[in-house]
């Protein structure tokens, strides 16, 4: 062996040795979650997501393609299936326009609080989630259109998240199924309070039920708007398994096909979201039981 | 008349560098190209590793060509675009490229099917890796199930991976101005 030989094989062992223990600190780093860190990360965010928007457009072309061979091959089946569907959405469709009136009603009545000061803004997802550490999306909306972090992230059919960080053109969404979003909700049909913990997998967990209250499966889960950061009566998914004493929710929103998303900008005003830690993000519900207002309230607001 | 010899030199044909940006540029479009792959609904949350695949074989067959810096930017730039814990994967990479630089020699000299199965090791020992410093710094183990799922992806992609490469290496070598 060269004696230039040697020098490079140590040179690159030094280099090998700092660069390992530098990733090891910018772990630890990172879970310190400093702001200099994070804007680091959102500004080379801001800057590669062009690049991948370029790089996934052949992917997204071949997924275009064989969705569109899949649909053609089952077109009689969806036929059926969709005037079926459209018979009953058009029941339903009576149905929640009686609803809405007595709903209307309703609020004149007791004073509820409608979801006020919040505009919507579509933004497309650049990312999906690619790891099973971390269920989080990028999508392209950021600072310059007003979006904060805290604000919620939602479908037509659903929430989906909520802004954990805000770049110059982009913004980082935390999702539902995020191992580290906690988000208090209410079940529809009993509104007992619990919150709906995220796996990093397809499904929700909801936990701190009251030992009294029996979920139903398929009964819709909604934010109750605790803590003020979300507003309530947001789809958050429904009640899919019970299995020893654990209730699996699965999402409203298909998160595994997100093409476009409404960012719910305004309305945290009197939130203090300057040092919004993860785990601190979405407030628990209160342990005393006498600040329970909403326990037990069914949906037309009666006692059980 | 001016001296004009300079002008004229023959350009360093046998440096490192321009390979050496060549593949640190196709492993950062690599790693994108793995974001790419997350938004395929089948691949939600566990898209497959495939620039594992690539710094496992370069690792091997020219290891003077990715510079570790090379390795802990696909890491960095992995970790950041998919919000993983910061450093994590740059980490899990590094340590394996330490493991192999180690084996070289045997690797070298061995069979596919042996590849195969020693890359399906290394790949496991990455993954529990993440989990394990994961459920430490959260406190909470997630859902095992993407996972599994990502390192089986990941394997079955590996000899396509491999052939992709490598023709594209011969191809490479094709054109090479000697």
């Amino acid at each position: 062996m060269r004696v230039s030989d040697k020098a490079r094989i140590r040179q690159r062992r030094i280099i090998h040795g700092v660069l390992i223990f530098l990733s090891f600190s910018l772990m630890f780093l990172g879970k310190a979650d400093l702001s200099a860190l994070r804007n680091i990360r959102m500004g080379s965010s801001d800057f590669l997501a062009p690049f991948i928007d370029f790089v996934s457009a052949p992917i997204r072309g071949i997924e275009t393609m064989v969705e569109g061979v899949r649909t053609v091959a089952s077109l009689r089946a969806e036929n059926v299936r969709l005037q079926g569907e459209n018979d009953l959405l058009k029941r339903w469709r009576r149905r929640a326009e009686i609803l809405e009136s007595e709903n209307r009603q309703l609020r004149s009545v007791t004073g509820a609080a409608a979801v006020k000061n919040r505009i919507q803004i579509t933004a497309r997802a650049v990312t999906a989630p690619g790891g099973g550490f971390a269920h989080t999306v990028l999508i392209a909306i950021g600072g310059e259109e007003g979006i904060v972090r805290g604000n919620p992230v939602v479908t037509a059919d659903g929430l989906v998240g909520i802004v954990i960080d805000v770049g110059r053109a982009y913004a980082r969404v935390l999702m539902i199924s995020d191992i580290n979003a906690r988000i208090p909700v209410i079940l529809s049909s009993s509104s007992w309070p619990g919150l709906s913990v995220g796996q990093n997998g397809q499904f929700l967990d909801l936990q701190f039920l009251p030992d009294e209250a029996t979920p139903k499966i398929g009964e819709l889960v909604l934010t109750s708007g605790h803590g003020g950061v979300l507003p309530n009566g947001l789809a958050v998914g429904r009640v899919d398994q019970i299995k020893d004493g654990k209730i699996r929710v699965r999402p409203a929103v298909d998160l595994r096909n997100l093409s476009y998303v409404s960012v719910l900008t305004g309305g945290l005003d009197g939130i203090d979201n300057s040092n919004l830690d993860l785990a601190d993000f979405y407030t628990p519900l209160p342990i005393d039981d006498t600040t329970r207002l909403l326990e037990g309230l069914n949906s037309s607001g009666q006692r059980r | 008349m001016r001296d004009q010899r300079s002008y004229f030199e023959r350009a360093d044909f046998e440096s490192d560098f321009p390979p050496q940006f060549l593949v640190s540029i196709v492993g950062v479009t690599i790693v994108l190209l793995e974001l790419g792959f997350a938004q395929w609904p089948f691949f939600y949350g566990a898209a497959p590793v495939l620039s594992l695949i690539f710094i496992y074989y370069m690792n091997i067959y020219h290891e003077k060509y990715i510079p570790v810096f090379v390795i802990f930017l696909m890491g960095i730039v992995g970790d950041v675009l998919l919000s993983d814990l910061l450093g994590g994967r740059a980490t899990a990479f590094l340590l394996l490229t330490y493991v192999m630089q180690h084996r070289l020699a045997r690797l070298q000299q061995s069979d596919f099917g042996w590849l195969w199965l020693d890359f399906s090791v290394s790949c496991a020992a990455i993954s529990l890796f993440q989990l394990l410093l994961f459920s430490a710094l959260n406190l909470a183990i997630p859902s095992l199930s993407p996972i599994l799922f990502q390192l089986g992806a990941t394997l079955i992609l590996f000899p396509i991976g491999f052939v992709i490469i490598f023709t594209v290496y011969r191809l490479l070598q094709k054109v090479k101005i000697v």
